[in-house]
């Protein structure tokens, strides 16, 4: 703080030497100039002097027999002068500073963390619709209101926190791993219960109902739409009439066999993209979705794909512009007739084939018998067959409302 | 004779005995010197007159009743006004003159 004022008031380092300098920083001191770091080098002594008690000092030195010689200027009065003369490097300054401050007034990265099941482009497109997006001002940000609204739109989120870092908007959430949500959720839909339906035909090979009243048995040929299990359950009167329904949610593992047909089609003929190597590429600069080339040439190529690199540009952590540059990337190519042979279409169709194979793996398909062949016609390679498969079935629908037939007791 | 009672009687209660009798501070009503030193390396020094002499290796002090001599190597005065001052470097001895 001392030292603010003093460089706000000026002070210089002087160099005194002659008959008495101690005298001379008597004097000094008794009229109080302020003198400091003294030191004396060999026969002289240097010190720092306030501006002000610079200019006192001739009755001093002519008192005292002293010479005084300035070394060096130092605070702001001896920096304004030059700053005068460098009216535009302060403009560019005054300048710089403004539109930093002006651009610190707006968001310019948008990050989140915490998510998994949520994805990110999930997410940035719920921001969107919440007029969130990089390069807003921060003013209009109402945090609270969006913490509220990510809570309400994801109902797996279970905390969040949407806070300020600089020019970053920084959204941590956090979501509930095990998912009892939908319990919650699906309560108003199934408040008649549900009824378990079935969504293929086949034969059912092994059940097991653990709520509802199950409405086949194992052995039996069910089509699709046919109900499973139903989740009304009657509870009956002692003539063994429905007194009313009990509504249950209903579940069951009921496994079906079923044929599955696979077919898989190649054409013999097609046209491949060759690329013959040459590409022309120009520099992309662009800002959010629009972009420009900084080229004048035209591609001139009959047959071409594009491909465009763009980073963004980070001024400082935390700190992006909403500007991009890059690289757009032209690539000739020609369309090639060709032929595809007979190993070409089987190493092919068999890399479809075990995609399939793995698709039903993962869907929970067991498969107990294969019969599928590589066969081809005029134009076409073609892999076919049938499958014989177990499979899970039933989908959960709510449930109706049942009618009690019958007298009313008395 | 009138004139010379009060002096007779001033000396009897001179300054000295004053202070003490009353414990007032030393330095306000004698004008002693006031030293405080932080190990050998610096010292803030208060109720002095004047520089007699000053080179890196002694500092010669004024006082209202005596001298103070400061012996060492390196000496600086970091500042000097009219109420205090500082002295840094390495202070071997504190001499009164």
């Amino acid at each position: 703080m001392i030292a603010f004022l003093k460089y706000l008031r000026g002070y210089v380092r002087i160099r005194v030497w002659g008959f008495s300098p101690e005298r001379f920083m008597n004097l000094c001191s008794n009229r109080n100039i302020l003198l400091w770091d003294i030191q004396k080098d060999g026969d002289v002594y240097e010190m720092y002097i306030s501006l002000k008690g610079f200019f006192s000092l001739r009755p001093i030195v002519r008192k005292t027999g002293t010479r005084v010689a300035v070394l060096k200027r130092c605070g702001l009065p001896f920096f304004l002068p030059k700053v005068r003369a460098r009216k535009f490097f302060v403009l560019g300054l005054m300048v710089a500073v403004i539109f930093w401050f002006w651009t610190s007034l707006y968001v310019w990265e948008i990050s989140l963390s915490g998510n998994y099941s949520i994805t990110e482009d999930v997410f940035h497109d719920f921001l969107k619709e919440q007029d969130i997006f990089v390069g807003m001002s921060k003013g209009k940000v109402d945090i609270e209101e969006l913490e509220k609204q990510i809570r309400r739109q994801f109902d797996q989120v279970t905390w969040t926190s949407a806070k300020l870092e600089g020019t970053k908007l920084r959204i941590v959430i956090k979501e509930n791993e095990n998912l009892q949500y939908e319990v919650k959720e699906d309560t108003e839909k199934y408040i008649y219960g549900s009824d378990l339906v079935a969504q293929a035909d086949g034969l059912i090979v092994s059940m097991i109902v653990r709520s509802g009243v199950p409405q086949v048995t194992i052995g039996q040929e069910i089509l699709t739409g046919d109900v499973l299990v139903a989740g009304n359950v009657p509870v009956n009167n002692e003539d063994g009439t429905v007194r009313k329904y009990q509504y249950v949610r209903s579940d069951a593992d009921i496994y079906v066999q079923r044929k599955l047909s696979v077919r898989e089609v190649l054409p013999i003929e097609y046209t491949d993209r060759v690329y013959t190597g040459r590409t022309t590429s120009h520099t992309y600069v662009g800002s959010g979705e629009k972009g420009l080339e900084l080229s004048t040439k035209k591609v001139t190529y009959p047959y071409y794909d594009t491909l465009i690199e763009k980073k963004d540009i980070q001024l400082l952590k935390g700190l992006t512009l909403p500007l991009f540059w890059g690289k757009i990337t032209y690539r000739e190519y020609l369309n090639v007739e060709k032929r595809r042979g007979e190993e070409d279409a089987k190493k092919l169709l068999e890399i479809k084939y075990s995609e399939i194979l793995s698709s039903l793996d993962e869907k929970g398909v067991q498969i107990i018998e294969k019969d599928v062949k590589i066969d081809r016609d005029n134009i076409h390679w073609i892999l076919e067959g049938e499958f014989t498969v177990i499979q899970r079935i039933g989908i959960e629908q709510p449930g109706t409302v049942e009618q009690i037939v019958g007298t009313m007791m008395k | 004779m009138r004139k010379n009672s009060p002096k007779i009687k001033r000396k009897i209660f001179d300054k000295e005995t004053l202070t003490q009798s009353l414990k007032l501070p030393g330095d306000v009503m004698m004008g002693a010197l006031v030293v405080t030193m932080t190990g050998n390396r610096e010292a803030w020094i208060e109720n002095y007159r004047g520089i007699l002499e000053y080179t890196d290796s002694v500092i010669l002090l004024q006082g209202k009743t005596c001298q103070i001599c400061f012996q060492g190597k390196k000496l600086s005065i970091d500042y000097y006004t009219n109420e205090d001052m500082k002295i840094s470097g390495y202070i071997s001895s504190v001499t009164y003159l």
